[in-house]
């Protein structure tokens, strides 16, 4: 009695649907300094692909962490990871570092 | 200090949830020969965590960021791969062991089955341990005095007060009769693993290689939110998220009924063998 074939049909639609998503990625830079996200705010259109370029620029460890968006991603110092949000609607998402709380920004939706 | 102890307790109530039903079903179910492996397990992962987290401040041995979070996605998908299997043993188990539990006692486990409780140990510690050492990390970088000290005491209590509530939350499964005790853990495993499919799952959407589908299905964080108490203890335990994405909520709705059927077969499968012992013990 084998699970396999079915999970791997799962993934398999996963990935497709994946792929078919990918169009045009809008990239938007995102820097984590002492002080807080650089910048603060950042703006995207509603409903595209965004891919989030969020480098640590600070001495320890961040969490790059948001409810609204449902994400969380741990950077490391001096390195800059890919955080893909898509297909969101019109609002304001909040983001901040989970492990430096008084880091906050938002995600501006139009 | 206050939110050192909070973050680190969230950090690490995975990994003690998980390791908690793990050596709660062994130890209800007289099979010690597994404790030694889930300890085994866990105590690696703690030395692998320590190690890998000091050894990735050193800038020559940075790995890729996207690298490393696809390497999680794979090991958590590893991670459901073999609790997906000991949910499946356990529940074959679970119907021998309700009758005579002292014969049974200490029953020996194959060695394959001993190497995925270690396993599963390995990743729920080593994941969370891993985030939680570059944390206090980070804590220790930016001050290089004795003020570290409190921050580094609040750290420890954190993940204390984590193996606590885990504690608390297995003892109340001793009132449960052994029947329902191999029913509860049994369903409780379930929910774990699709919460770390889930999980997996929202690394690889986050990745850009796959597709939300629905970037958010429904939010019910007016019920519970992912940063109350019981939100990261749900989040934690089967992988609570209050605003999750269609993808996810696919995953979820796949693997429960898929390993409900699972189980269902195989109850259906070892009734006439269990008939039949039985007589023989007559």
């Amino acid at each position: 009695m084998s699970l396999r074939t079915p999970a791997a049909i799962a993934l398999a639609l996963f990935f497709a649907a994946g792929g078919a998503a990918a169009s045009e990625d809008r990239a938007i830079v995102l820097a984590v300094e002492e002080a807080g996200f650089a910048p603060s705010e950042i703006e995207a259109p509603s409903g595209a692909r965004v891919r989030l370029e969020v480098t640590n620029r600070t001495a320890a460890a961040i969490e790059f962490e948001s409810f609204e968006l449902n994400r969380e991603r741990v950077i490391q110092p001096g390195q800059t990871a890919a955080v893909y949000v898509s297909g969101l609607g019109p609002g304001r998402y909040e983001f901040f570092d989970d492990f430096h709380q008084q880091r906050r920004g938002a995600l501006l939706v139009r | 200090m206050f939110e050192t102890l909070l973050i680190v307790w969230r950090e690490s109530l995975e990994a003690a949830l998980i390791v908690g039903v793990l050596l709660t079903y062994l130890g209800r179910s007289g099979q010690r020969s597994g404790v030694a492996y889930v300890w085994a397990g866990t105590l690696l992962a703690v030395v692998a965590a320590l190690a890998c987290g000091v050894a990735s401040n050193d800038a020559a041995s940075h790995l890729d960021a996207d690298l490393q979070e696809l390497l999680q996605a794979g090991i958590l998908f590893l991670a459901v791969a073999v609790l997906t299997w000991m949910i499946l043993w356990m529940h074959r188990n679970a119907g021998g062991l309700g009758g005579d539990l002292r014969r049974k006692a200490d029953a020996a486990l194959a060695r394959g089955r001993l190497i995925g409780l270690a396993t599963i140990a390995f990743v729920a510690v080593f994941r969370e341990g891993l985030e939680t050492v570059l944390f206090l990390w980070g804590v220790l970088v930016q001050r290089t005095d004795l003020t570290v000290l409190p921050f580094i005491g609040a750290g420890l209590a954190g993940a204390a007060l984590a193996v606590v509530t885990a504690w608390l939350f297995f003892r109340g499964f001793q009132f449960l009769s052994l029947r329902r005790f191999f029913r509860v853990t049994g369903v409780l495993l379930l929910l774990v693993a699709a919460g770390l499919l889930m999980s997996a799952v929202n690394k690889l959407i986050g990745l850009g290689y796959l597709s939300p589908v629905a970037a958010q299905v429904w939010n019910t964080a007016w019920l519970v939110r992912d940063d109350s108490p019981v939100g990261a203890f749900l989040g934690a335990l089967v992988g609570y998220r209050s605003r999750p994405s269609l993808a996810e909520v696919l995953a979820f709705a796949a693997y429960v009924p898929l390993m409900l059927w699972a189980l269902h077969r195989a109850d259906a499968a070892g009734a006439p063998v269990e008939r039949a012992s039985a007589r023989t013990a007559a």
